[in-house]
């Protein structure tokens, strides 16, 4: 099976040809949506997600620390965002840098207790405190409003120096979300190819060797952990925007497992990309299936058991697999290389 | 201040319950290393079609259906006991199948697929039997309430609690005791060995899979009474359970009752104090003990560390 290092990039290159690409369909999407029938606060819930998987994926894909319980970051960020309105000030940095900070704390106290563990336990004690945010966003009634979610959120509007800009609307924010977007891929896109990335990855090869050679592990893991706790809170304080409102259902086990999904689906093991690809994937296919029939998560769930079946890298694997089969079709080079799962 | 015994009795025959469904979780993770999420959702299809057996209600109307509903409510009772955890088997059998390409692949790919299955199955459960919550019929033997000191208990918390040490110890003389029982274990222990002395590993995590879950399926008709019936039951047992094999140890027989017992204490006594919270003490004391101890109570070093 081919690995996220094996796929060959420009390292040390700050833009590459896919972002231009992904750039360009977020300047379009606005308009591309509606085109085929799907409709446009679509395009924010996509835009929110991908940034969420793409920072899950620098500890789930390329450190290989299976977290299980990540909703519960991106709902720490849409809390603290519709909080630091209410009762501190209506203003958009001020609840963005409170979100992040909010979800990064969480996320240093949890990794300080996680990075020492692996494999499983690692996995179940995400679970545990991604429970325990959960139940007490459930039960602390008076600050977060229980079951019934954190109501009437503002959408502060932007402001740079004199310039101002209000983001009540979709489309607004749409653009305001996706400009956020581009810098976390790109930040994403960095780490992942530097020294600091090349450590997670051989982390997830192998932890006692990287330890051997003298990394301190527990330190990265901690330190993605975080990092990747704090993108999470990005994505939750503008999924409270969008929303206008904070619920905890986001905090679930059953949202946390979603993520783990879509990046699986999208093929996060094996490429950079692939939580985008499993993002995109999974709100058209809850569109276009959940139009179609009230079950779509029955045939959303067997398409993704088949895939854990058949294709365990995902829809990026998928696609890489077809484009270096293709010079292959040439009579005169060699034989395909092999790219089917061990 | 409170008295605390009526919680540490309710406390004790939950963790008793929970013991029975960790039981076939254990034993699936000791034997093939898998981490079986979709094992709550088996304990719901062995609950469901217990209360199918007991309302009859695919066929109502017809005549079968009426003569079906003339036995007697213990009988059926009994049959339910019975059919719920062979076909919760059946499905189990059905998963390992879907479950042989992940062997071999790291224990994530196990964990996800199940976690698909339990997501399937929950869909499933909407579909045939709807999404609202239901109840289980009870014999009026072990149905009721008895005063004991002056305090109320129900008489099903005690069936079901006795039924779970019954079934407990019958599945630790199973393990102990016969030489399939041996097979497991030596299974769970070295299964490269186990093949070269000429067992079939194929079948033997066939069938280690379809009784894991036929007890998990047996821990669905027995709980569901006390637990409520609803298509999310799966996913709310199988946290639980999976805390429980943590605590306790993952593959330990003795470390998941311990931990079941725990778990159920720590429920019942904090739901003396502070009702609202009393999941969360189960999180917490998972928390307390890893700390401690990074493999559990009993555990012993394993493939899924890595």
């Amino acid at each position: 099976m081919i690995s996220l290092s094996d796929i060959p990039a420009r390292p040390s290159a700050w833009i590459t040809p896919p972002m231009i690409v992904l750039a360009l369909l977020l300047l379009a999407a606005p308009d591309l949506l509606p085109a085929v029938g799907l409709y446009q606060y679509l395009g924010i819930e996509i835009a929110i997600w991908i940034g969420f998987a793409l920072g899950f994926n620098l500890l789930f894909g390329y450190t290989g620390l299976h977290s299980f319980g990540h909703g519960a970051y991106l709902g720490i960020g849409a809390y603290a965002f519709g909080l630091f309105q209410h009762h501190v000030a209506v203003s958009l940095w001020g609840g963005l840098l409170a979100a992040v900070l909010a979800a990064g704390v969480a996320g240093a106290l949890v990794g300080a207790f996680l990075s020492h563990r692996r494999g499983i336990y690692y996995a179940l004690l995400t679970i545990g405190f991604g429970q325990i945010f959960w139940f007490l966003a459930m039960k602390l009634h008076r600050v977060t409003g229980g079951e019934d979610g954190l109501l009437g959120i503002p959408r502060p509007p932007l402001t740079l120096g004199p310039w101002q800009l209000a983001l009540t609307d979709n489309r607004t924010l749409f653009y305001f979300a996706a400009a956020l977007l581009m810098i976390v891929v790109v930040l994403c896109w960095r780490l992942a190819n530097s020294p600091f990335g090349r450590v997670l990855q051989a982390i997830r090869q192998h932890e006692t060797r990287a330890r051997f050679v003298g990394y301190e592990v527990w330190r990265f893991k901690w330190a993605v952990f975080t990092l990747s706790a704090m993108l999470a809170g990005l994505a939750g304080s503008l999924l409270a925007m969008a929303q206008q409102s904070a619920y905890p259902d986001v905090m679930s086990l059953h949202q946390s497992g979603l993520i783990v999904m879509m990046v699986l689906v999208g093929g996060g093991l094996v490429s950079f990309w692939g939580p985008v690809l499993g993002v995109v994937f999974y709100f058209v296919a809850r569109d276009v299936l959940g139009g179609l029939t009230e079950t779509w998560l029955l045939w959303y769930g067997l398409i993704f058991m088949a895939m854990v079946m058949l294709r365990p890298e995902g829809l990026a694997g998928m696609l890489h697999g077809l484009l270096r089969r293709r010079p292959a079709l040439k009579p005169t080079t060699a034989p395909a290389p092999a790219t089917e799962a061990a | 201040m409170i008295d605390l015994l009526p919680h540490i009795i309710n406390g004790l025959t939950l963790g008793l319950l929970f013991a029975l469904i960790a039981l076939g979780f254990t034993l699936i993770v000791g034997v093939m290393e898998v981490i079986n999420l979709a094992h709550g959702s088996l304990f719901a299809i062995g609950a469901y079609f217990a209360l199918t057996v007991i309302a009859g209600s695919w066929f109502a109307g017809t005549p079968f259906g009426a003569w079906w509903l003339s036995l007697p409510l213990g009988l059926r009772y009994v049959l339910a006991l019975a059919l719920g955890p062979a076909l919760a088997g059946l499905a189990g059998m059905l998963l390992e199948l879907c479950l042989r390409p992940t062997y071999g692949k790291p224990p994530l790919y196990g964990l996800l697929l199940t976690f698909g299955a339990a997501l399937v199955i929950e869909e499933l459960i909407r579909l045939v039997w709807g999404t609202g919550e239901q109840n289980l019929a009870l014999p009026q033997a072990i149905n009721g309430a008895f005063l004991l000191n002056g305090m109320i208990f129900s008489t099903y918390r005690f069936f079901a609690a006795g039924f779970s040490i019954a079934a407990i110890i019958a599945v630790w003389l199973f393990l102990e005791r016969t030489s399939a029982g041996a097979v497991i274990k030596a299974g769970a222990h070295d299964s490269e060995m186990v093949r070269a002395l000429g067992y079939d590993l194929a079948r033997l995590r066939l069938v280690v899979f379809g009784f894991g879950a036929a007890l998990a399926g047996l821990a669905g008709v027995v709980m569901v009474p006390i637990w409520g019936l609803r298509p999310h039951v799966g996913v709310d047992i199988v946290i639980p359970a999976f805390l429980i094999i943590v605590i306790g140890g993952v593959g330990s027989f003795w470390g998941a009752v311990i931990a079941a017992l725990l778990v159920g204490l720590a429920i019942g006594i904090t739901g003396a104090y502070a009702a609202a919270w009393s999941t969360m003490s189960m999180y917490l004391l998972l928390i307390a003990i890893l700390g401690f101890r990074s493999r559990g109570l009993l555990g012993r070093k394993s493939a899924l560390e890595n």
